[in-house]
């Protein structure tokens, strides 16, 4: 009788513990929404954000809950989410248990609104006065898939080349009258260059480093990656060609395995290459701006457009974040409201000024002094002719085969217009799918 | 976890007390089920744990390798399409053939390297414990430290390994950036976590009775004849299973270079893994279906492999007491 009664307890036990696991294990969802006494509604908002964008996002969300007290953001980290590194967020929308709001990078925007998990925007946006008019163009396209909006830009940044102006007077270069052609560029970077063997003690340009990639140039050269008409990638453009044939001869020139010694050597933050010396010229981003002055304020350098073959048409390529509502939300007008605003006005002048990243909209980028700033100017006034990345269902296979064309021609394995082709085969293949 | 089993079941199993009449009858009425059911109950959540989270994602996706499923969405059935794109998919054979070359590569080495190793720290020398412990060590440092650890020892610039070739007048070449040297850096740093395959040669060469050594000390062999006649043969079976468990190893390499090339297989895709690209596909690129399909062409392999390995292992192994 005893042992009987010890066995009960036993599997009451047992079974009382297995549940407490299976019921921690799914109680996330209702802790949250419990949270919110007092009728307030909670949205969770999953970004990846630290350091100063940290703290721009939550002086967003601070402002954003003093204006609607009954709205409470529940802000998760959630490291890696961005470029090809969604993979929480798709397990979570698949699980149907998604966040209602998460911080997104555009370029993939139309890729997961073709496997419909995002929610469509459209109507949200158009009984609310949200329109295409205050946004760059560019910007709201990318945000949008087949006509229709599913996310709110947040950031955008463009690509220009950067170069040091001690280098360019020391071996005689006018830092007034930097290359505006791929020639002069090359001249340039000629010049710059100090070789010894097979090391670089430094080297002028190096086309692929940094935010050297291959949309870059091809548009700069004038070429087109993708004819939303007929929805078909156009990889095989004889200008796209002609891009990676100026690439790879620059890889041959210098020796590519020499340049991957000197790359691979390289560190990051202050160890930069263009901030300790090594590299004379190098395309980025806005965000070096804050870089050189954290590491290195007293670095002379000045920006110039990324070439282009005849000097004339210069252009450049802009991404960005948004946000987006994930398809199954539970709070989908709350967590509008919240999109409204981070991509509003005030919002953006929240996030930006503090944050340092430009915003999507023209007037905030013009109040806050972009527009003065001798660098910051020079990135925000080409805006307005930047490209994005075509909006696709196969924008991150797109992108993966472009990278590694550029890695197999600069190495000498297949001629550019061999490579190309196959990446447009790919991806078409995948396309007419 | 796999213990469980056998364990309850040990537990449950009549006992050997004949005095014991009730219990018996008892038994008997219940019949098979009643004598394990308690045995069952208590591996339950194993057994629960096994089939929600590895035999039914397992089977389903053999049927998820007919289809177009993206995780987001189901897809459609698509019959043998994504085994026939695989067969086209450049890509895909030279994920095979970078990870059957790191196999042939590393499997042998490391094999070679354990032996040896386990022989060194099997010497009867004073603080042999500090030196297995040395040895053991790079084993408990997490795969993605370990790949840091390694980017900057093989730095071509400031590294530690290109800083020793250079005092002795070698020019080091750029190792990871080199599409020539990317996969024996990675060989290389791969036998540098052999620890755990030589704590079971250890293990194993503990189990040589040293009656056979005494007996060949007598016949006056010397250390190369002890070594090739009784040592090896008689740790055929420990190499026997660190062999296959290191073939399935290498075909699984994914850590190592996600780590190293940022899930990029650069340079130039000569270290794109097989399961490296298995993975791109199932969660960059929507196409979990024609991931699925890449997972069981890996599963025929290796199954292939060791299979193979099976057979010729009668041969080869020799068991003590056999």
């Amino acid at each position: 009788m005893k042992q009987k009664k010890k066995r009960i307890g036993a599997i009451a036990l047992m079974i009382v513990l297995t549940l407490s696991m299976i019921l921690t294990g799914c109680s996330s969802k209702s802790s949250s929404s419990e949270k919110g006494s007092k009728n307030q509604t909670t949205v969770t908002f999953w970004h990846p954000m630290t350091d100063v964008t940290g703290e721009a996002v939550d002086a967003v969300i601070k402002e954003f809950e003093k204006q609607n007290p009954d709205i409470k953001i529940n802000a998760v980290y959630t490291a890696n989410q961005g470029e090809g590194q969604n993979e929480k967020l798709m397990t979570a929308i698949s699980g149907g248990n998604p966040p209602d709001v998460a911080y997104f990078d555009r370029f993939e925007i139309g890729s997961w609104a073709a496997q419909g998990s995002l929610e469509d925007l459209t109507q949200l946006a158009e009984s609310s006065g949200v329109t295409k008019e205050s946004y760059y163009p560019f910007a709201w396209d990318e945000a949008s898939y087949q006509g229709k909006l599913y996310g709110i830009p947040t950031t955008t940044d463009s690509r220009l080349v950067y170069f040091n102006i001690d280098h360019f007077k020391e071996v005689g270069l006018d830092p007034e009258n930097p290359p505006k052609t791929i020639a002069e560029l090359e001249a340039a970077a000629e010049k710059l260059t100090k070789k010894k063997g097979k090391r670089f003690e430094r080297i002028g340009f190096i086309p692929w480093f940094g935010q050297g990639w291959f949309y870059g140039w091809g548009w700069s050269f004038g070429g087109e990656f993708y004819n939303p008409e007929t929805n078909k990638a156009t990889a095989n453009d004889p200008k796209l060609v002609e891009a990676l044939q100026w690439m790879t001869d620059f890889a041959k020139k210098y020796n590519v395995e020499d340049i991957a010694g000197f790359t691979d050597s390289q560190g990051q933050g202050a160890m930069d290459p263009f901030l300790t010396g090594q590299l004379s010229m190098k395309v980025s981003g806005p965000w070096e701006v804050s870089a050189i002055k954290k590491f290195k304020p007293d670095l002379k350098y000045g920006v110039f457009p990324i070439p282009t073959p005849t000097g004339e048409d210069q252009t450049t390529w802009s991404g960005g974040w948004s946000v987006v509502i994930p398809k199954g939300a539970e709070n989908k007008e709350a967590a509008w409201k919240f999109l409204k605003f981070f991509g509003g006005e005030e919002g953006q002048k929240i996030f930006s000024g503090i944050s340092r990243d430009f915003s999507v909209l023209d007037s905030v980028n013009e109040e806050l002094g972009y527009k003065e700033d001798p660098i910051l100017k020079e990135f925000v006034n080409i805006l307005p002719v930047s490209h994005h990345r075509p909006v696709m269902t196969q924008g991150s296979l797109y992108w993966n085969e472009l990278a590694s064309a550029v890695e197999n021609a600069t190495r000498g394995n297949g001629t550019p217009e061999e490579l190309l082709t196959k990446v447009n085969e790919k991806v078409n293949k995948e396309l007419s799918k | 976890m796999k213990g469980n089993i056998p364990l309850a079941e040990n537990l449950n199993s009549p006992k050997p007390e004949p005095n014991n009449q009730i219990n018996i009858t008892a038994k008997k009425r219940l019949g098979k089920w009643g004598e394990y059911k308690t045995g069952f109950l208590f591996a339950s959540p194993w057994i629960i744990g096994l089939l929600v989270f590895y035999a039914i994602p397992l089977f389903s996706s053999i049927y998820f390798s007919f289809t177009s499923y993206s995780i987001l969405q189901p897809g459609e059935f698509i019959g043998l399409e994504n085994y026939k794109n695989l067969m086209n998919d450049e890509l895909f054979w030279k994920s095979v053939y970078n990870t059957v070359y790191f196999a042939v590569f590393y499997v042998p080495l490391g094999i070679i390297f354990g032996v040896a190793l386990a022989m060194m720290l099997n010497m009867k020398v004073k603080g042999m414990a500090v030196y297995r412990t040395i040895f053991f060590l790079p084993t408990l440092v997490p795969h993605v430290a370990l790949a840091v650890l390694w980017m900057w020892l093989l730095n071509p610039g400031f590294g530690l390994v290109n800083g020793i070739l250079s005092t002795i007048g070698i020019d080091g070449p750029s190792w990871l950036g080199s599409e020539t040297w990317s996969k024996p850096s990675l060989i290389l740093m791969s036998l540098w976590g052999i620890g755990q395959a030589v704590v079971i040669y250890l293990a194993g060469l503990g189990d040589i009775p040293e009656d056979y050594y005494d007996a060949a000390d007598v016949d006056g062999a010397n250390w190369f004849q002890k070594t090739l006649h009784i040592t090896l043969p008689l740790l055929t079976p420990v190499i026997f299973f660190n062999l296959v468990m290191g073939i399935i190893g290498a075909f699984q390499q994914f850590t190592l270079p996600y780590t190293l090339t940022q899930g990029k297989g650069t340079p130039a895709n000569s270290l794109t893994f097989y399961v490296m690209y298995l993975y791109d596909n199932g969660f960059k690129f929507f196409k979990m279906g024609y991931a699925s399909a890449m997972a069981w062409v890996l599963f025929v392999i290796i199954m292939a492999l060791t299979a193979f390995v099976f057979i010729t292992s009668k041969r080869w192994v020799h068991y003590q007491g056999k």
